[in-house]
C-alpha cells in the first residue's frame, strides 16, 4: 500500500463549490481522506505500463457516430418532465437561480 | 492630446451562431424557434442516464462551410471534448464542445471601413458546440425549458486585432453576412441565433503588452455593438487615468441604461475541468468530403460583387450595395435579367427601392414591389409607354399597394401621350397664351424654348413624351 494522500481543508471546498455542494466541517474532514483515496488509486493506475496498448481515451473509430440531419420526434415528454422532482407549465421547476445580468 | 490617442483599444470576439440543421447536434429532436416549451426534447438532450450523443452529419457540414468561407485551416481529425459546469439549463451538467483540438484553426476575413481602407482580422479558430436551455426567472422560482438544450452551434473566436468599435461592428456584420450567404446559420440576434462576447483591454500606444482584459457579454444586437464597446473602452482609460486598477472580470452591457455593469460571476466558472468526450470517437473529416462541400459551397460576396462589378458593368460601390445580403442581390439579379438593363435597375433599386423601404423599417424580402413588377415598369419607361417622372409617381403607388405598373397606369390614366397630332393642339394652345415668348424666340431667345417645353408638360400633367414636344415647339416656333 502506498503512503496516504489527504487534500487538504481549501481543496475539498472548492471541489465542494464546483459540485454546488454544500458541506460541513464532519463531512470536509470525510472527503479529504475519500478524495485522498480516489488520487491513490489513479496513482497505482498510473503505474501500468501503456505505452505499447491503444488509445482507450474514446469508442473505438469504427462506431457508430454520425447520423443524418433528420428530426425524429420523442413522444413521452410527459415521462422526461416526471423524472425531475417538480414540474411547472411544461416546464421543469428549480430553485431560484440568481441569473448574472 | 485627447486621451484616445493616449490609449490604444485590443478587441477580440467571441461568436457563437447556432447551424440551419433540421435536428439537434447529438439528437434527433427538432432544431427550431419558438415552438412550445420542453416540446423539442428527448432523452439523450434532457441528459438521462444511458443515452449516448450521435453526431449531426449535416451540422458538420455547415462548419465546414464556415471554416471554407473565411479560409481557414480545417483538420481532418478534431476532438470533442467535455466542458464540466452545473446550471439548471444544462442537463447533462457538461456541455460536449471542442477544446485542444477543435476542427477549424487560423482563418481570416477582410473588413471594409468608413475612411475606405480594408483590414484583415485574424480568426483563431471554429470549434463545434451544443447549445444550453433557457432558464426562465419568476421570481420565487426558476423554470427550465430545455428546447434549446443540444442545438448545434459553433464558436468563432478571432485573434485580438481589432482597435476600434468600428472595427468590433465591421467583424460582426462581415461575419455574419459571410455565414448567411453561406447558409449556415440564419444570424438572427434578436432571437439568439447569432450571439456575441467582447474581450477589451487597453493599453498605452506604443506599447507591446496586452492590458488587463475585461469580457463583455450580452452584445444581442447589431444596434449597439459599437455603443457597447466604446463605452468599455471609455471606462477602463477613465479608471486608468484616475489610478484605478482594471479588473480582470466579466461585465455586461445593459442596453437601456447605455453602460456596462458587472455581472455575478458564476463561481470558479473557469474551472470548466475540460476532458476529452469518452462517448464520441475523434470526428474524422476526409479530403474527399471536403472538397465535395467546397464544390457546393454557394457563391460568397466577395465572388458575388467581382461578378456584379463585370457581368453588370456595375461600380465597386454600387456593387457592394446591392450584394450586402443574398437576398437583396438576388432581387437585383431578378430586376436586372427580367428588364435587361443592368444599370438602370441598379439604380432604382439602390435610389428609389431601398430608400423606402429603410424608412419603412422593412428588410428586402418584406418589398411591396417584386423583382417583376419593377422590371416592368423600367420596361415601360424604356418603351416609352411612360415617361421617368410618372414612373416615379406609378412607383409610389407600387410601393404603397403592390400593385403592377400595368394596372396604376391603366386606373389612373398617366400613360406617356406620343401622337404628335394630340401633342400639336396642345403646343399652339401654349404659344397663343403666350405671344410675348414666342415673339423673344423668334427675336433669337433660343433658351425660351425649354419654357414652352415645361408648359406642354404642365397641361398635360407629365404625359406628355418630352422628346415629342421638343420636337413639335421646336417645328412650330420655327415655322
Amino acid at each position: 500500500m502506498s503512503e496516504s494522500v489527504k487534500l487538504d481543508r481549501d481543496e475539498v471546498l472548492k471541489i465542494a463549490r464546483l459540485a454546488r455542494l454544500e458541506l460541513d466541517d464532519a463531512e470536509v474532514a470525510l472527503f479529504q481522506d475519500r478524495l485522498g483515496r480516489v488520487l491513490e488509486y489513479v496513482r497505482e493506475l498510473n503505474q501500468v505500463k501503456t505505452e505499447k496498448g491503444a488509445s482507450v481515451k474514446h469508442v473505438p473509430r469504427d462506431a457508430v457516430s454520425i447520423r443524418e440531419d433528420r428530426a425524429i420526434e420523442f413522444v413521452d415528454r410527459e415521462a422526461l418532465l416526471s423524472n425531475a422532482p417538480a414540474q411547472i407549465e411544461d416546464h421543469f421547476l428549480v430553485p431560484t437561480v440568481i441569473e448574472q445580468s | 492630446m485627447s486621451l484616445r490617442d493616449k490609449y490604444e483599444a485590443v478587441i477580440g470576439l467571441e461568436v457563437h451562431a447556432q447551424l440551419l440543421t433540421e435536428s439537434k447536434m447529438f439528437c434527433g429532436c427538432k432544431n427550431a424557434y419558438g415552438a412550445p416549451p420542453n416540446s423539442q426534447i428527448c432523452p439523450v438532450c434532457t441528459g438521462q442516464p444511458g443515452t449516448l450523443p450521435v453526431i449531426n452529419q449535416f451540422a458538420v457540414e455547415l462548419g465546414v462551410r464556415a471554416a471554407l468561407a473565411i479560409k481557414a485551416e480545417i483538420h481532418q481529425e478534431s476532438i470533442f471534448a467535455r466542458k464540466n459546469y452545473f446550471y439548471p439549463d444544462l442537463p447533462k451538467g457538461y456541455q460536449i464542445s471542442q477544446y485542444e483540438r477543435p476542427f477549424c484553426t487560423q482563418g481570416k476575413i477582410t473588413i471594409g471601413l468608413s475612411d475606405g481602407s480594408e483590414k484583415e482580422i485574424g480568426i483563431t479558430r471554429i470549434h463545434f458546440e451544443e447549445d444550453a436551455g433557457k432558464n426562465i426567472h419568476k421570481g420565487d422560482h426558476t423554470q427550465v425549458d430545455l428546447n434549446r438544450a443540444g442545438v448545434p452551434l459553433i464558436e468563432i473566436v478571432s485573434e485580438p486585432d481589432m482597435r476600434t468599435a468600428e472595427e468590433a461592428g465591421q467583424y460582426l456584420r462581415t461575419l455574419r453576412t459571410l455565414l448567411r450567404y453561406a447558409n449556415v446559420t440564419d444570424g438572427d440576434m434578436e432571437k439568439g441565433n447569432f450571439r456575441c462576447d467582447a474581450n477589451i483591454s487597453i493599453r498605452p500606444r506604443g506599447q507591446k503588452e496586452f492590458g488587463t482584459k475585461v469580457e463583455l457579454k450580452n452584445i444581442n444586437s447589431f444596434k449597439f455593438v459599437e455603443k457597447a464597446v466604446d463605452y468599455e473602452i471609455d471606462r477602463q482609460i477613465r479608471a486608468t487615468e484616475t489610478g484605478e486598477a482594471i479588473v480582470q472580470q466579466t461585465r455586461g452591457w445593459n442596453s437601456a441604461k447605455n453602460v456596462s455593469e458587472v455581472m455575478r460571476e458564476k463561481e470558479d466558472a473557469h474551472d470548466y475541468r475540460y476532458f476529452a468526450e469518452p462517448d464520441l470517437p475523434p470526428l474524422v473529416l476526409s479530403d474527399k468530403w471536403i472538397d465535395e462541400i467546397k464544390s457546393e459551397l454557394p457563391e460568397l460576396p466577395d465572388q458575388k460583387k467581382a461578378r456584379f462589378e463585370s457581368e453588370y458593368g456595375l461600380s465597386g460601390y454600387d456593387a457592394g450595395v446591392l450584394t450586402a445580403s443574398r437576398d437583396l442581390a438576388n432581387y437585383y439579379e431578378g430586376v436586372a435579367g427580367a428588364s435587361k438593363d443592368a444599370k438602370t435597375s441598379a439604380n432604382w433599386v439602390m435610389n428609389e427601392l431601398l430608400g423606402r423601404l429603410n424608412a419603412a423599417g422593412k428588410d428586402i424580402v418584406e418589398t411591396p414591389v417584386s423583382a417583376k413588377n419593377l422590371a416592368d415598369l423600367i420596361s415601360k419607361v424604356q418603351s416609352g409607354a411612360i415617361s421617368g417622372k410618372i414612373a416615379k409617381t406609378v412607383f409610389e403607388e407600387m410601393f404603397a399597394t403592390s400593385k403592377t405598373a400595368e394596372s396604376i397606369i391603366e386606373a389612373q390614366g398617366l400613360k406617356q401621350i406620343s401622337d404628335p397630332s394630340a401633342l400639336e393642339p396642345v403646343v399652339r394652345k401654349v404659344m397663343e397664351a403666350n405671344p410675348g415668348q414666342v415673339a423673344g424666340y423668334k427675336a433669337g431667345k433660343v433658351k425660351l424654348l425649354g419654357f414652352f417645353v415645361g408648359q406642354v408638360m404642365k397641361e398635360t400633367k407629365g404625359q406628355a413624351n418630352p422628346g415629342l414636344v421638343n420636337d413639335i415647339v421646336k417645328k412650330l416656333l420655327d415655322s
